[in-house]
């Protein structure tokens, strides 16, 4: 299963790789990626925004899920090995160790973006006051 | 493990065959009409029944591949 996992996300690394090729589907404006070194720094309230959007689809992400596997259980199959028990715990550790990277490589994300900004456009000097 | 027909397995090698094979059209400089798979994702990720939906794909996904049937590596 593992080996299977490495195989799909290698297949969409080099998708993504080809896309953003020239001519590839990024460079035809198919994209349209909201992230260049032209946009405004996120402000708290960005990050506040960001936080709800992400909570709410975890939230509701995990019940749908939830909701489908206690159906499935009781109206399909009575699937052995804990099955209600380990959909609720194991779903709910992956939930919580995606939530600190995901934070975690937003925020550097965003780090770079502004580094980068900053390098292209360096804040104006004050001019001196003449003697 | 159970033995089952080979066709049972050469349907499911067919199948994620033709997702590949869909997925590299839509790559290639072919075709302007077919959507890739990032493309969909995007459409359906406008709706936020859509979004828990993938969200809901995804934890199924990695909870089979690391939560069920996971045990210690050095377990005996």
């Amino acid at each position: 299963m593992v080996g299977g996992f490495v195989i799909i996300m290698v297949s969409l690394a080099v998708g993504l790789l080809l896309s953003r090729r020239p001519g590839g589907a990024a460079s035809r404006g198919r994209l349209d990626r909201a992230s260049g070194p032209d946009l405004a720094p996120v402000t708290a309230a960005g990050w506040r925004r960001l936080a709800r959007h992400v909570a709410g689809t975890m939230l509701g992400g995990y019940l749908l899920l939830m909701v489908v596997v206690v159906l499935y259980y009781y109206l399909v199959a009575r699937v052995g090995g804990a099955f209600i028990k380990s959909a609720f715990t194991g779903c709910a550790l992956l939930t919580g160790l995606a939530v600190p990277v995901f934070a975690l490589a937003s925020w550097l994300t965003e780090l770079r973006r502004a580094r980068t900004t900053h390098k292209a456009h360096p804040p104006a000097q004050q001019p001196r006051p003449s003697p | 493990m159970a033995h089952h027909p080979l066709i049972g397995y050469l349907v499911w090698a067919l199948l994620f065959g033709a997702l590949f094979a869909w997925e590299g059209l839509a790559l290639s400089h072919l075709s302007n009409y077919v959507p890739t798979l990032s493309d969909t994702f995007r459409a359906i990720m406008r709706y936020p029944v859509g979004r828990w939906a993938l969200f809901a794909l995804w934890l199924w996904f990695g909870w089979h591949i690391f939560v069920r049937g996971w045990h210690f590596l050095l377990r005996a």
